[in-house]
């Protein structure tokens, strides 16, 4: 057993997961004192002393120990008043606990006694493995996808053969010479039964393909990182800048769950961390003077991570005092960086700095002058292709953003067809799926425009975009409205076909295409699949038509839905759904999470999936109809199970409507909503 | 010895052969040529030039500016943009080629035309050399005789620099960007 051998395995997965909670939640705890970071703080670190105590790390669980002493009398304390040098201890301690468990994490030194070699062999990997095992994992489900033809294939030699066996039947029936009534029912019992064989082949095929589609993106999306990752050392950053200039400076930060590559990430978290310092030291003033700026005492600080396409911003907004142009235009002019007889603009010597000539610090401190941060993130952006932008705005604050093109993409997408071809479209851009009548599908094609909740927005022929040769619909298909840059415009394809999660990348050399296509993804059997980009489909259909579109009218506020289902994908989908629809949506990803977020808010209906490992969505139906509190909610099942038996167990436990995933029909399931929902 | 085994020794050692001899020939004495049509034209490729070729690959369609831009093929991985050999040629693009061959070189590029005729090896001296390019795009370099019919060769690198012109794309950039 490995556990045997190396004791520590599963501890330093779960220390480092505390760690990393309780170094965020401690800069929280700082920055705002309520009663539930305490307790949650309390519970990380418990957990943490009694996971150490147990594998005899012992350095751990006594600093947990006495990060706990600090925090106990401060339980239950309203409002929570946690004086700035016991601050002090919980981040020291805090650190020593981090360092600890760093260097459990570090390869382990060559053991002291004669231990066989394999042992070294089964240690944990380090972190830098993880790509190759990646591979490794994505090598083996493009393998298993390809064995997957055969069985194919075999579906259809077996419904080849079902076809020949019932044509045997009929010859069998009709003609006299081989009148054997045995024989004949043989026959047909055999037709029957190869057809029942036949059609469980192909589903069960079916279901395969899809569900390794779905780990291979998933797979894929591993090797992307969520943004929000680096969000605690920003904000430690800052704590610590602030703490060492006497400054309050509040932190925030937005879009943690942007992913991109760990390489761009790493990057940025490197430059960030120059740019948040330099907001603190350089742009936000002394609690005085922003008292005499007429500003709050508090300086505020925030990151926001936004992806907009292909391209990733990454922004740092203060609002202290804006850059000191007049010291950059004292070190301009004694560099002689600037033109002779001239004032230059207050952009022009933005630019200075960002383009390497000038720093306002002449000698480089503990505390770096901004040119130094500046640098960094011009260098950073430099390499990973990118560009820095600086909103000055004197007095007021500033903005340094850093965009970067990401390579790699991990994504949900919706798959469309149109024109006989088929594309992704990025599902968190897509607001709602219309089915459109053939004649509404002619009209909207010839006038390029569609009514939707009461507004008109352009009208986009997929296939028209997608070839020059395509004929226009003439069939029904299919609006897929969806909104990028604040603007709302519908797409029309021939067909949905379902939902997938991939990884996009940039089309490659040589290959220029149309705007509207954003990158390509490979499917899993190996083929490029195009990946159209929203805010290009956007731009192209107001290329058409130019029509204003005013944002959609908030609905009115309605009880909020609760989604449980395991898959992410379905999840997402039904929420954009429901959303789009103006419905507040909740998320769970069991029916055990379901159950308690039932029990802490009020929710209007329950939409349950079936399927779903421990409690089923049947049980967490029936649960809730036994729950006094919560029988009243109406639940709707939504699986993909289609059978008339499942049908009557959902009606027996109590569903008040019953939803089949292989006839996704949303205007059915908001039908059912609406009509179950006040 | 008896003709069979005479036989079954030549064709022993033809097959073995077949695996020593590599697809460049290092004979410089002999050119490996791929006989083929584009557009319903005869051409030749000269194999040393080529990186593999591929019947029947999946091509997705890539909607842009380029007509000769066929789409996208993926090979283990890689996403590489295909290019119609008719359409670069000047001929009528009719129907979707069948066959695909890799060029060498970088970045990645594939060429597509209708029709294999024939891997030949011809004598260097059969090949009537031209100094500079000809034809549409300057993309034909040469003549090789084969079966008595003249064939133009096509002029790889040539063929993959009318394309990186049509593209925009700066020769070298992928050196330059690193």
């Amino acid at each position: 057993m490995a556990e045997a051998r190396d004791p520590l395995r599963y501890f330093r997965i779960e220390a480092r997961e505390l760690v990393d909670q309780i170094s965020a939640a401690v800069l929280d705890l700082d920055q705002e004192p309520a009663p539930d970071l305490v307790a949650r703080l309390l519970r990380y670190a418990h957990t943490l002393k009694g996971a150490a105590r147990v594998v005899k790390q012992s350095e751990i669980a006594d600093r947990a120990h006495e990060f706990e002493d600090v925090l106990v009398p401060h339980r239950g304390e309203t409002p929570v008043l946690v004086p700035a040098e016991e601050m002090r201890e919980l981040l020291r301690l805090n650190d020593e606990i981090a360092r600890f468990v760093g260097e459990l994490e570090k390869p382990a030194a060559p053991p002291p006694e004669n231990k066989p070699v394999e042992m070294a062999e089964d240690d944990e990997p380090a972190p830098r493995a993880a790509t190759a095992d990646l591979d490794e994992l994505l090598d083996a489900i493009g393998e298993a996808s390809a064995r997957i033809a055969p069985l194919r294939d075999g579906s259809r030699t077996l419904s080849r053969l079902h076809r020949g066996v019932e044509a045997l039947g009929d010859r069998l029936r009709v003609g006299r010479a081989a009148g054997d009534a045995g024989a004949r029912s043989a026959v047909q019992r055999l037709a029957g039964e190869i057809g029942v064989l036949g059609r469980r082949l192909t589903d069960a095929v079916d279901q395969v393909e899809r569900e390794l589609d779905e780990v291979r993106g998933r797979a894929e999306g591993l090797r992307l990182v969520a943004a929000g990752t680096i969000f605690t050392a920003l904000h430690r950053a800052v704590h610590d800048a602030a703490e060492a200039e006497g400054k309050r400076v509040r932190f925030a930060a937005h879009g943690a769950e942007t992913r991109m590559g760990p390489n761009v990430l790493n990057q940025i978290n490197g430059a960030f961390l120059h740019v948040v310092r330099n907001a603190v030291v350089h742009g936000i003033e002394s609690a005085a003077t922003r008292k005499a700026a007429g500003k709050p005492d508090e300086g505020s600080i925030s990151v926001d991570v936004e992806r907009r396409g292909r391209w990733v911003y990454f922004r740092c907004t203060d609002d202290g005092r804006g850059f000191d142009l007049t010291a950059l235009r004292r070190v301009a002019h004694a560099r002689g960086l600037l033109p002779e007889g001239r004032e230059p603009g207050q952009q022009e010597l933005i630019d200075l700095v960002l383009h390497g000539g000038i720093s306002t610090s002449g000698a480089v401190t503990e505390v770096a002058g901004r040119g130094i941060g500046m640098d960094v993130a011009r260098d950073v952006a430099l390499q990973l292709g990118g560009a820095v932008n600086i909103d000055n705005r004197p007095g007021q604050g500033a903005t340094v953003e850093i965009s970067v093109p990401l390579t790699l993409l991990s994504m949900n997408g919706l798959i469309v067809e149109a024109g006989g071809m088929v594309a992704t479209m990025p599902l968190d851009a897509v607001r709602q799926c219309v089915r459109l009548p053939a004649g509404d599908a002619v009209t909207a094609a010839a006038t390029g425009r569609f009514a939707h909740e009461g507004q008109v927005v352009p009208f986009l022929p997929l296939a028209r975009t997608m070839s020059l040769s395509a004929p226009d619909t003439t069939g029904a298909g299919v609006a897929v409205v969806l909104v990028a840059d604040d603007d709302t415009v519908a797409v029309g394809v021939d067909r949905l076909a379902g939902t997938s999660t991939l990884v996009a990348r940039p089309l490659p050399d040589l290959a220029p295409a149309t705007p509207v296509i954003g990158g390509v993804a490979i499917d899993s059997d190996g083929n490029p699949r195009l990946v159209l980009d929203a805010h290009g489909l956007v731009a192209e259909a107001h290329r058409d038509v130019m029509v204003a579109g005013a944002p959609p009218d908030p609905g009115k506020p309605r009880m909020p839905i609760l989604v449980v289902d395991d898959s992410l994908t379905t999840r997402m989908l039904e929420r954009s759904i429901l959303e789009s629809a103006g419905y507040e949506v909740d998320l769970a990803a069991s029916a055990e999470e379901g159950l308690d977020r039932a029990h802490r808010r009020d929710y209007g209906l329950f939409l349950t999936d079936i399927d779903m490992p421990g409690m089923d969505g049947f049980g967490f139906v029936a649960t809730t109809r036994a729950d006094p509190t919560l029988g009243h909610i109406p639940a709707i099942l939504v699986s993909s199970r289609a059978s008339a038996e499942d049908r009557r167990r959902g009606e027996e436990v109590g569903a008040s409507a019953y939803v089949i995933k292989g006839e996704f029909n949303q205007e059915e399931l908001l039908a059912h909503i609406r009509r179950l929902i006040l | 010895m008896t003709t069979v085994e005479r036989r079954i020794t030549r064709l022993r050692s033809d097959f073995d052969r077949s695996f020593a001899q590599p697809l460049g020939s290092h004979d410089s004495g002999h050119v490996e040529l791929l006989a083929i049509k584009a557009g319903g034209r005869p051409y030749a490729l000269r194999l040393a030039q080529t990186a593999g070729l591929h019947p029947d690959r999946p091509v997705t369609p890539l909607p842009g500016p380029l007509p000769a831009l066929l789409g996208l093929a993926g090979f283990a991985g890689t996403v590489i943009p295909v290019y119609d050999l008719a359409a670069l040629l000047g001929h009528p693009v009719t129907d979707r080629p069948r066959w695909l061959v890799l060029a060498t070189g970088t970045p990645p590029l594939g060429f597509a035309f209708h029709e294999v005729d024939g891997h030949v090896r011809v004598a260097a001296e059969a090949i009537i050399g031209e100094a500079g390019g000809a034809g549409r795009r300057g993309v034909l370099r040469g003549m090789a005789t084969l079966d008595g019919a003249a064939r133009p060769i096509i002029d790889v690198p040539s063929a993959r620099a009318a394309v990186h012109t049509l593209a925009g794309h700066a020769p070298g950039t992928e050196e330059a960007t690193g």
